[in-house]
C-alpha cells in the first residue's frame, strides 16, 4: 500500500473530488488526456507557423526576387525557425507530449500519470517555451537566422540575423523546453515502469508504449547536451566567456574571445541532435506498428524482434552523432568508426521495415485512412532511410554535404515519415478522443494530396543535390555548373509545397468539423485489442477505468486467432471468456494451441 | 540479466505470458514511483555534469587555460574556504538522515531540530559558495578572464542551483508535514531528499577535485583520456 496519505485526484472514489469547473477541467487540468490535447493543439498551432515559414522560403527559392518582403536575412530567419519549430516544438512535443500523454496511462491500464501535477507543470512550461520562442519574431532584429544547428561563432556574431535578442530568446526557449520535457519525461518512464495494471507485463505492452518509453529515455539522456551547450553559449554571448568562441576578427574588429572551440559545440549539439532523430522516430515506429496490426487484422510480425530493434536503435543512436560532422574534419579512424556505427543502425531499422511488410503479407488489409498513411510511411521511410545509408559513408557525404540531397534525405526520413505516422495516429485514435470518425472523403483527399505532394517536393530535391545546388542559399546567382533547368525544378517544388500546405488546411478543417459533426464511431470502432479501447466509458472519462482497473490476460496483438469467433481478442478478456467457432459452448475457455 | 530475461519472453504464448505476469506485477506505490523518478532525475543531472566535465577537460588543454591552484598566488592553492563549505554540505547530508530517523520514531522536536539544522547548513553552503565567488572577483579572477574561472563560476553555480532546488522541495515537504502531521509520509519523502542531498554532496566533491586541480593533474588526466 501507498505510504503517502494523499490520493491522486483520478483515484478518488468520491465523484465530487473530480474537477468540475472550466478552469480545473480544461485549463489547469491534471488529467493526462486534457494535457495531451493541450500539448497537441499548441504543437499543431506552432507547427502551422513553421509550415507558413517553409512556404515563404519556397516562394523565394521558386521565384527569386519576386517577393520584396523576403530579404536574405528574413530568408535565413525563416530557415532557422522552421527547422527548430518542426523538430523540437512540433514533432517532439506532439509525439511525446501529445500522444505519450494520451496513450501511456490508457494503454498500460493506469488511471493517470503518476505525477499529475508535474504533468500539468510540464505542459505550461512547454507553453512558456513556445511563447518565448515566438516572442523573438517581435523583438528588434527579429529571430535568429543562425540555422537550426545554431553553430558558433557565427550564431552570436554581428552580421547574423537576430544576433542580439533573437539568439538569446532561442537559447532561453530551448532551455525552458528541456525543463518541460524533463518533467514530462520523468512522468512517462515512471508511469510505464510503476503504474502498469495487473497482467500488463513489459512484453505485453503495445509497441506504441515501447517506442514512447525508449524515446523518452533517449530524450532524458540527450537533451542535457543541448541544455549544456545552450547555457554555455548564453555565457559566451552575454558575459563574454570563451567556451565556444575562438580568437576572432569580426567586421574588422578583434573580439575579446580566445581559445574556445566551435567544434566542441558541434559535438554537443549532435550528441543531442542525432538521438533527437530517434526521439521522433521511435514513437512513430511504435504507433505505426499498432496501426498496421489493427488495420491488417494480423498480429505484428516478430513482436519480440520489434522490441529488441527499438532498444537497439535507442542504444546505437548515441554512438553515431559525428556522421553529421564529416565536413568539420576529424581523425580518419573516427570517420570510419562513425560510418560503421551508422551502417550498423540500419540493421535493426531494416528489420522493422521487413516486419511491417510481413505483417501486411497475407493480412486482411483494410485500406482505411490510418492504414493508407501507415503504408505511405513505409514508402517514405524506406526512401529516406536508403539515402541515409548513402550519406552515412564519408566518401559520399563529403561531396553531397550542404546540398539539397541532404535536405531531401532528412525531410523524407524525419519530416515526412513521422508526419505520415502522426496523421495515421490522429485518424486512428480520433474516435477515442471524440467518439466520432474523421471524415473519410476528406481524409482520402488529405492522404493522396500529402503523399503525392511530398514526393513531388522531395524527389526532385535529390536530383538538385546531385547537381550540387547548395542548401541555405538565399539565391543562386550566376553558377556555371548548375543548369538553368534547376530553377524550373525549384519552381515546380514550390508549387507542390504550396499545394501540400493547402491540403493540410483541409485536414485542420476536417479535425474541427468532425469533432462536432463527424459520424459517430461507437465503441472500439476499429475492433482493436489494446486497452485504451476497453475503458468503462467511451470516450474515456476522468480516471479512465471506472471503479476497477482492468486485468490483462494477453498481449496486444491477438488478431485472427485460429478458431476464435471474433478476429480480435482484447487484452482484458479472460481465457474463459474467449469464444471459439467449433461447438462454441463446449470449447469456451480453450486457448488455441 | 533481468532485462535480458524480460526481453526473451514470448508473449504470444499464453503460458509464458502468464508466468511472467506473476513476478512482474506490483501495486502502485507512491514512494516507489517517486524513487524511480528521482533515480531517472539523478541520471539526467549526472549526464549534465558529465558533459560539462568533458567540455572542461577539453578546454584545459588549450593554450590560454590557467589552472586555479598550484602556485602561491592562485586562489585555490589554499582552498580552506571551499573545505569549510564542503563541511556544511556534509553536515546537511548527515542531519537529513537524522531527521528521517526521528520522523520514523515520530519524535517531533528532534525532527524539527534536525530539519532546521539541514536547512541551516545547506543555506550556509550556498552562502559560502557565493562568498567564494565574491573573493574571486575581488582578487581579479573574473568569470570571463580565463576559461578556468569561467568553468568554476559555471559549474559551482549550476551545482548551487541544484542544491537550491533541493531546499525548495525540502521546505515544501516541511510545509505539507505542518498541515498533515503524517510522520510516515514525511519519512518517505525525507528518504528521497536524503538521497538527493548525498548525491549532490558527491557531485560537489567531484567538482571540488576537478576545479581546484593544478596544471599537472590536468595534463595527467588528458594523457589518460587521450585528449
Amino acid at each position: 500500500m501507498s505510504k503517502f496519505a494523499n490520493i491522486a485526484i483520478a483515484d478518488q472514489v468520491d465523484e465530487s473530488k473530480h474537477p468540475h469547473s472550466f478552469m480545473t477541467k480544461y485549463i489547469w487540468s491534471q488529467d493526462h488526456k486534457v494535457i495531451a490535447i493541450q500539448y497537441s493543439i499548441t504543437a499543431i498551432a506552432v507547427g502551422l507557423v513553421a509550415l507558413v515559414l517553409s512556404g515563404m522560403m519556397r516562394l523565394q527559392l521558386g521565384f527569386p526576387n519576386e517577393f520584396s518582403f523576403i530579404d536574405p536575412s528574413a530568408y535565413l530567419q525563416f530557415v532557422t525557425m522552421h527547422g527548430m519549430i518542426m523538430v523540437i516544438y512540433l514533432l517532439t512535443a506532439l509525439l511525446l507530449g501529445g500522444f505519450g500523454n494520451y496513450l501511456i496511462p490508457l494503454m498500460v491500464g493506469a488511471r493517470d500519470m503518476v505525477f499529475p501535477f508535474l504533468n500539468m507543470l510540464s505542459y505550461w512550461t512547454y507553453f512558456l517555451a513556445v511563447l518565448v520562442l515566438l516572442a523573438s519574431f517581435f523583438v528588434s532584429g527579429g529571430p535568429t537566422g543562425a540555422g537550426w544547428t545554431l553553430y558558433p561563432p557565427q550564431a552570436i556574431l554581428s552580421g547574423t540575423p537576430g544576433e542580439h535578442a533573437g539568439i538569446l530568446l532561442m537559447l532561453a526557449s530551448l532551455a525552458i523546453f528541456i525543463v518541460a520535457f524533463t518533467m514530462g519525461g520523468l512522468n512517462y518512464v515512471t508511469t510505464i515502469l510503476q503504474a502498469r495494471t495487473k497482467g500488463m507485463t513489459l512484453m505485453r505492452m503495445p509497441l506504441t508504449i515501447w517506442g514512447i518509453f525508449v524515446a523518452t529515455i533517449l530524450g532524458l539522456l540527450a537533451f542535457p547536451a543541448l541544455l549544456v551547450s545552450a547555457i554555455m553559449m548564453i555565457f559566451d554571448k552575454v558575459i563574454g566567456t570563451s567556451f565556444f568562441m575562438p580568437a576572432i576578427l569580426s567586421l574588422g574588429e578583434t573580439l575579446d574571445h580566445s581559445g574556445g572551440s566551435p567544434i566542441l559545440f558541434q559535438h554537443l549539439f549532435w550528441f543531442f541532435g542525432h538521438p533527437e532523430v530517434y526521439i521522433v522516430a521511435l514513437p512513430a515506429f511504435g504507433m505505426v506498428s499498432d496501426v498496421i496490426a489493427v488495420h491488417a487484422r494480423k498480429n505484428i510480425f516478430g513482436y519480440r524482434m520489434m522490441v529488441w530493434a527499438i532498444v537497439a536503435i535507442g542504444g546505437l543512436s548515441f554512438v553515431v552523432w559525428a556522421h553529421h560532422m564529416y565536413v568539420s574534419g576529424m581523425n580518419p579512424y573516427f570517420g570510419f568508426f562513425f560510418a560503421t556505427t551508422t551502417l550498423i543502425i540500419a540493421i535493426p531499422t531494416a528489420l522493422k521495415v521487413y516486419n511491417w511488410l510481413l505483417t501486411l503479407w497475407r493480412g486482411n488489409i483494410h485500406l482505411t485512412i490510418p492504414m493508407l498513411f501507415a503504408i505511405g510511411f513505409i514508402f517514405t521511410f524506406t526512401h529516406g532511410g536508403l539515402t541515409g545509408l548513402m550519406l552515412g559513408n564519408v566518401v559520399i557525404d563529403l561531396p553531397l554535404s550542404d546540398t539539397y540531397f541532404v535536405v531531401a534525405h532528412f525531410h523524407m526520413v524525419m519530416g515526412v515519415s513521422p508526419v505520415m505516422v502522426l496523421f495515421a495516429a490522429i485518424y486512428h485514435w480520433f474516435p477515442l478522443l471524440t467518439g466520432r470518425f474523421l471524415n473519410n472523403a476528406l481524409g482520402k483527399f488529405h492522404f493522396w494530396g500529402t503523399f503525392l505532394g511530398t514526393y513531388a517536393i522531395y524527389l526532385p530535391m535529390h536530383y538538385l543535390g546531385f547537381l550540387g545546388v547548395p542548401r541555405r542559399y538565399y539565391a543562386m546567382g550566376t553558377t556555371d555548373f548548375i543548369p538553368e533547368s534547376a530553377q524550373s525544378l525549384n519552381a515546380s517544388i514550390t508549387v507542390s509545397a504550396i499545394i501540400v500546405g493547402l491540403v493540410q488546411l483541409i485536414f485542420i478543417f476536417n479535425l474541427i468539423w468532425s469533432t462536432f459533426k463527424g459520424k459517430k464511431s461507437g465503441r472500439n470502432p476499429w475492433q482493436a485489442t489494446s486497452l485504451e479501447w476497453q475503458t468503462a466509458h467511451f470516450p474515456p472519462g476522468h480516471g479512465n477505468w471506472g471503479e476497477q482497473l482492468p486485468n490483462v490476460y494477453r498481449w496486444a496483438y491477438d488478431f485472427s486467432v485460429p478458431r476464435a469467433k471474433d478476429d480480435f481478442i482484447p487484452q482484458n478478456v479472460t481465457p474463459e471468456d474467449v469464444a471459439y467457432l467449433d461447438t462454441e459452448e463446449s470449447n469456451k475457455g480453450r486457448e488455441p494451441s | 540479466m533481468k532485462l535480458i530475461n524480460t526481453l526473451r519472453v514470448k508473449p504470444w504464448l499464453p503460458q509464458e505470458g502468464s508466468q511472467q505476469e506473476k513476478g512482474d506485477f506490483h501495486q502502485l506505490n507512491d514512494n516507489q514511483a517517486a524513487k524511480t523518478a528521482l533515480n531517472f532525475f539523478l541520471t539526467v543531472i549526472t549526464v549534465i555534469f558529465f558533459l560539462f566535465t568533458i567540455t572542461f577537460l577539453q578546454r584545459t588543454q588549450s593554450f590560454d587555460f590557467q589552472a586555479l591552484s598550484g602556485e602561491p598566488w592562485l586562489p585555490f592553492t589554499d582552498a580552506s574556504m571551499l573545505w569549510q563549505n564542503t563541511g556544511y554540505l556534509l553536515l546537511a547530508s548527515i542531519t537529513i538522515i537524522i531527521a528521517r530517523r526521528y520522523a520514523e520514531l515520530q519524535h517531533f522536536y528532534a525532527v524539527v531540530f534536525a530539519l532546521t539544522a539541514t536547512t541551516l547548513f545547506t543555506s550556509l553552503f550556498i552562502i559560502g559558495q557565493f562568498l567564494v565567488w565574491q573573493q574571486l572577483n575581488h582578487a581579479g579572477f573574473y568569470i570571463n578572464t580565463n576559461p578556468a574561472n569561467s568553468f568554476y563560476f559555471l559549474l559551482s553555480g549550476i551545482h548551487a542551483l541544484h542544491v537550491l532546488g533541493g531546499v525548495i522541495v525540502l521546505v515544501s515537504c516541511i510545509g505539507i508535514f505542518a498541515t498533515t502531521f503524517s510522520y510516515q509520509q514525511l519519512s518517505g519523502r525525507l528518504k528521497l531528499c536524503a538521497r538527493y542531498w548525498h548525491y549532490l554532496f558527491f557531485v560537489w566533491l567531484f567538482l571540488f577535485f576537478l576545479l581546484t586541480s593544478d596544471a599537472n593533474t590536468f595534463k595527467t588526466i588528458a594523457l589518460i583520456c587521450g585528449f
